[in-house]
């Protein structure tokens, strides 16, 4: 492979949650360069077929107030359970696609479990307003409104933390998983302090985020080095908001979010020389991610990592609908529900993770044979178009536009049309012996084999290890 | 009013399709896969002859050199059986304490009558419907914890789940008890640990594999049809040499496939004359039945049993939603210590909650979220023909916050059945800084 095109594989297979020939054809006339410039601005991109499939679920667009007033028999988990259907909806149609993968990794950095008992009303909020709006903004901005927002201030319970008798989950979780990390040296006393200072910070009955000053602890106090006097009750916001601030440009937070992109698009075990200047572009901005993931994206380190990345099996799923030209529904949510309950099933669906710190993100966290029964078998069921009936299956034998002359071209083909790149040698060998012929062995056009068959053999050549990596 | 926390009502199970519309998609008229099929059968009738041979002696799945693991592990080749039931089990309408005057004052129109009560001790009836459980009570296999309860208790499903299967209170740690547990007694085989069901529980979050299958069958390629060994050859030989996070997870599998499938081919169905119920509790404890008479390194096997969450509607003795529920429960659980035979000498189940419900009942003739819970015991090892635990009384003073107060922490169930039933050493991993009482609920070995 010429070394542009292995340059825009690799880019694809990073940024996107996979490969497809649309988008390989794109980078290939924009150059890494381009495609990188235009996934970084997404309002760049005509997204509007993928957005008119969103507003089949028009629940997503209220806010938490509204679905509290509505009353929780109207919803039930379904709104929880619809944020989860259009993200992977997302994660499979939207051409954002970088947009998409970054989205996921501020889903679990500031995750949110979706669905949980406590965040009914306000997950669709916090997806539309939170993560998504400030996903290529300030991270400064979404740790704010995350630590507004009714979904946080309910699943880690500042809810419920008032003056006098603090609740220290969320003060904990914010230094330990948000944002400076567990090894940053605070001791418990700052875990404390901070818990007093947050005091306040709610969200009401009516579902509505308020700063309550009756219940703030006004004292002042330190921690972490943030400093903060003894104030008036309703100065009380001002404050959390610097703290927060304080919080999102400090080093340990740049060195720990930066790794955790790292790890994400780069590395299991990120080199520190990337790591430290993204950190050093995150302090220099305030904590603005774009700047950020351009230094990533046109790092040495980054260009010599491909190859260093396997999908965890979710992305595997998803990365095979795209790869197979799966198409979405014509009319109606039935196929996305039905491919949701999967991925919730075998608990991968997305923001599903129960525990505050959300989906691991490295492949010995995901070396599961149970996770690889699923992905082997997802495989089967979209290659044959078994499953769901709902979305637009290509059938199998139309994936390649002509039929090589022979048995071992035909395998070269499909890995190239499915993965973009050739298969190991032992792969190869592997699905040959399934098919029973000889690498020379000629292939007739209106042979039955391919005709019935092609599908398993798709399906297998999407189990093999090169299609896992990312 | 149905509590705004409450769980969702039921949705859609797991969504794959059968098996048999599968392979009604399937083309099985062309040469090529007449070819393969035939190879494949030879290939299978040898498997089966081998695994018959092996089978003579020891079942297939219990083979050299996982038999060695095993002693080096320290597991003693027994079973705990978690049984959740998830959704907040009322312990109090299964396991009534009608000896105590507080429990009929406080349901005075859902409590189950005093005559109707199957009488375990002077404090303590079981409700009627669990009557198949009693000649397991009188033959002392079937026993009962009262007042159990977790640290921290939180009234909302998800997170008294997530902190019950985390089990580490108080700490950071963020991985799950059967994990743990498996991490210092498992044998290596991905069958220590395997959940009957949808979905992996939180408590198996961790570095050790473990397997979750819907059921047996299920537990297979969807693609080959009748060409398993085919699919098997060409998946083993495109993982070799591939890197280990992909590769290792893949043969682990296939192995962990055949194994189970030895067992399927095995299997003969329910023995002793045990009849499950109809429905998901009886089929996956039926399932988990075949799967420890078969002598496959199970270690611990958990189910989820739900719908317990009755804040509206709970139903009178003799009909209704908790009836219903206590029936199938009980006649489930009957015939799986029934179809165990001997291996009930070597099995232990426990029933979890994330937690009990409210003494008092609302005004929709339901329960609200609580705390404290009965734990049902059934198996062999355990001391049963008795509630064991310390009843904290439901007067007026005894009550913590209008619920029942957890006089035994649910680690301490567990953890006797792991030191003296599994073969577990000290349980400081597992669950980190708790100090059980020694309660008496199983025999030592």
């Amino acid at each position: 492979m010429a070394g542009d095109e292995a340059a825009q594989l690799h880019l694809l297979r990073r940024a996107t949650h996979g490969p497809t020939p649309e988008s390989r054809a794109e980078i290939a006339r924009l150059g890494t360069r381009g495609w990188l410039e235009a996934q970084l601005n997404p309002a760049s991109i005509d997204d509007s077929a993928l957005e008119a499939f969103v507003r089949r679920f028009p629940n997503y667009q209220r806010s938490a107030e509204d679905v509290v007033r509505g009353g929780y028999q109207a919803v039930e988990w379904n709104l929880m359970f619809d944020v989860g259907r259009i993200t992977l909806a997302r994660q499979i149609w939207s051409r954002r696609q970088l947009l998409e993968v970054v989205v996921d990794v501020w889903n679990n950095l500031l995750h949110v479990a979706c669905p949980s008992s406590d965040v009914w009303s306000s997950r669709q909020d916090y997806d539309r307003t939170v993560i998504r709006r400030h996903a290529f903004g300030s991270f400064a901005d979404m740790l704010v409104d995350s630590a507004r927002n009714p979904a946080m201030l309910q699943f880690l319970d500042n809810s419920s933390s008032r003056a006098g008798a603090p609740n220290e989950n969320y003060a904990r979780e914010l230094l330990e998983l948000h944002t400076v990390g567990v090894d940053a040296g605070y001791t418990e006393a700052d875990v404390k302090t901070g818990a007093r200072l947050l005091t306040g910070l709610r969200a009401n009955d009516a579902g509505v985020s308020v700063f309550d000053a009756s219940r703030h602890d006004a004292g002042g106090g330190t921690v972490f080095g943030f400093s903060y006097p003894a104030h008036a009750p309703g100065d009380g916001f001002r404050w959390i908001e610097a703290y927060l601030r304080y919080l999102a440009v400090h080093p340990a937070t740049a060195a720990r979010v930066c790794r955790r992109l790292a790890v994400r698009f780069v590395s299991d075990e990120p080199p520190a020389s990337l790591v430290d200047r993204m950190a050093q572009v995150w302090r220099a901005g305030g904590a603005q991610i774009v700047p950020v993931l351009r230094t990533l994206f046109t790092s040495p380190e980054f260009a010599a990592s491909a190859g260093a990345k396997v999908r965890t099996p979710q992305e595997d799923f998803v990365a095979a609908l795209r790869t197979l030209g799966t198409g979405m529904e014509a009319s109606g949510t039935a196929g996305i529900v039905k491919l949701y309950w999967h991925t919730l099933d075998s608990g991968h669906a997305p923001m599903a993770w129960g525990a505050p710190n959300g989906y691991p993100d490295v492949a010995a966290a995901w070396a599961s044979p149970s996770g690889t029964l699923l992905r082997w078998n997802r495989h089967m069921d979209f290659a044959g178009g078994w499953y769901p009936k709902e979305l637009q299956f290509k059938p199998a034998n139309q994936l390649l536009d002509a039929l090589p002359s022979t048995w071992g071209g035909l395998v070269d083909a499909l890995a190239l049309r499915l993965i973009g790149s050739p298969l190991g040698a032992e792969e190869r060998a592997a699905l040959l012996q399934y098919t029973g012929r000889g690498a020379g062995t000629p292939l007739g056009s209106g042979d039955r084999w391919v005709q019935n068959n092609v599908q398993y053999l798709v399906a297998l050549v999407l189990d093999s290890p090169t299609f896992c990596k990312r | 009013m149905t509590s705004p926390m409450a769980l969702p009502t039921a949705r859609p199970t797991a969504t794959g399709l059968p098996v048999k519309s599968r392979a009604a998609d399937r083309c099985a008229c062309d040469e090529g896969a007449a070819a393969a099929s035939q190879l494949s059968r030879r290939t299978v009738l040898k498997a089966a002859l081998g695994a018959g041979t092996a089978g003579a002696t020891a079942f297939a799945v219990g083979d050299v050199s996982t038999q060695v693991s095993w002693a080096g592990s320290g597991w003693t080749g027994e079973t705990l059986v978690v049984l959740s039931l998830h959704g907040g089990f009322d312990g109090l309408s299964a396991v009534v304490p009608g000896g105590d005057p507080g429990y009929y004052a406080a349901r005075p129109n859902i409590a189950v009558p005093r005559a109707t009560l199957l009488g375990l001790d002077q404090t303590f009836g079981l409700h009627p419907a669990m009557a198949p459980l009693m000649p397991f009570w009188r033959n002392g296999t079937f026993g009962v914890v009262h007042a159990v309860g977790q640290d921290n208790p939180s009234r909302s499903h998800f997170a008294a789940m997530q902190e019950m299967e985390r089990a580490a209170p108080g700490t950071s740690v963020r991985t799950g008890w059967i994990d743990r547990t498996l991490g210092s007694t498992g044998t290596g085989s991905v069958l220590n640990g395997v959940q009957i069901g949808v979905q992996s529980p939180p408590s198996f979050a961790g570095p050790v594999q473990e397997t979750t299958m819907n059921s047996i069958d299920a537990f297979s390629l969807i693609g080959p049809g009748d060409d398993r060994a085919t699919w098997h050859s060409v998946l083993r030989r495109m993982h070799t040499g591939a890197t280990a996070t992909v590769a290792q997870p893949a043969t682990t599998l296939l192995t962990a496939m055949e194994d189970v499938a030895r067992i399927r081919t095995a299997a003969t169905g329910p023995a002793n004359g045990a009849a499950y119920p109809a429905g998901d509790l009886g089929a996956a404890l039926a399932q988990s039945a075949t799967l420890i008479r078969s002598g496959a390194p199970v270690q611990v096997l958990t189910i989820d049993y739900g719908d317990w969450d009755m804040h509206a509607g709970l139903g009178r003795v003799d009909a209704g939603w908790m009836r219903d529920k206590l029936v199938e429960l009980s006649s489930a659980l009957a015939a799986f210590a029934t179809d165990l035979g001997g291996k009930l000498a070597t099995t232990t189940l426990v029933t979890l909650s994330e937690f009990g419900r409210r003494v008092g009942e609302n005004l929709s003739g339901g329960l609200d979220h609580g705390h404290g819970n009965a734990v049902l015991l059934l198996g062999g090892p355990v001391v049963g023909g008795r509630v064991h635990g310390r009843w904290p009384g439901l007067g007026a003073g005894q009550l913590l916050d209008g619920d029942l107060a957890g006089t035994t922490d649910y680690r301490a169930v567990i953890g006797e059945v792991l030191t003296k039933r599994l073969g577990a050493g000290t349980l400081s991993d597992v669950f980190p800084g708790f100090r059980g009482d020694a309660l008496g609920v199983v025999r030592s070995r």
